[in-house]
């Protein structure tokens, strides 16, 4: 039965087609929660709630997005809810992730050390370097993570992204670049750590 | 247009992501072919989204299912009576 179908009987009442709505999504909606707070128990109450606010709130659903799109929003609502009031926190200006150029050098003193990753499986056990993954997408401001998370572990694309966090195409694809870089900066840092280790 | 390294950050998650057009992605590509601190700006952020991206999806726990569909189902009741299906 299409999704359009499935609404309506849902608003009316019927209970067997809500479900069949939301188990197309729940999953999705658990590893979102999951990427955002990296708490088991936490997101296990983030999807409870969001269910239960789309219970109250089905009359509403127009259809104008579609209902995972809708779904997803209520759950941004309640992962941000979760944190509750955070101070502004934000990320460097790009240009600061830019590594520094020796004689035609732009970024200063606060550029980016680079150097080639290689295969960084080769100096951490995939555990570890989990680790480190989810430290570094912790570390970062909600409204970077939020963008980071749905555009690369949600894989939607930026429109969608943006619509979501209510920003501008623009807007959202600063966000998701700074997030990117932001991780890049943290990875990088620690494995140049572990790469130095391992070479002296 | 030979460009500098901050005239091209801006659109490096297009670029890398395979959503720019081709003029520009030919002026990035000119670009780290002559800048090594670049190229390897765009592998390692290439690699932080692959690197993200690897492990198990994690998948809803059973006991959340078994839980989800009484606290909804109570929640139905509550909201539609027994019109509920």
């Amino acid at each position: 039965m299409n999704e359009k179908k499935l609404v309506q009987q849902a608003q009316n009442g019927d209970f067997s087609a809500f479900t069949e709505l939301i188990n197309a999504h729940k999953g999705r909606i658990y590893s979102l929660a999951l990427k955002m707070t990296n708490n088991p128990q936490d997101s296990e109450d983030i999807v409870q709630d969001t269910f239960l606010k789309a219970i109250d709130k089905i009359d509403q659903f127009r259809g104008e997005a579609a209902f995972g799109s809708w779904l997803y929003s209520i759950a941004l609502n309640e992962i941000r809810g979760h944190f509750g009031k955070q101070k502004r926190e934000d990320l460097k200006p790009v240009e600061e992730y830019l590594p520094a150029q020796g004689a035609h050098s732009e970024g200063g003193s606060n550029s980016a050390h680079v150097f080639d990753w290689g295969d960084p499986h080769r100096i951490l056990e995939s555990r570890e370097l989990r680790e480190v993954i989810d430290e570094a997408i912790n570390e970062l401001p909600i409204k970077y993570r939020e963008a980071f998370v749905l555009r690369y572990f949600e894989e939607l694309p930026v429109k969608e992204v943006a619509e979501l966090i209510k920003e501008s195409v623009a807007a959202t694809k600063s966000r998701i670049l700074r997030a990117r870089l932001a991780v890049r900066d943290k990875l990088n840092s620690v494995f140049e750590d572990r790469y130095g280790r391992k070479m002296h | 247009m030979a460009g500098k390294c901050t005239d091209y950050i801006k659109d490096l998650n297009d670029y890398i992501d395979g959503e720019l057009d081709d003029s520009l992605c030919a002026e990035i590509e000119k670009h780290i072919g002559k800048c090594e601190n670049c190229r390897i700006m765009v592998d390692t952020l290439r690699q932080t989204v692959s690197l993200c991206r690897e492990g198990k999806k994690e998948k809803l726990p059973a006991t959340l299912e078994i839980k989800l569909s009484n606290l909804l189902k109570k929640k139905w009741d509550e909201k539609f009576g027994k019109k509920g299906v």
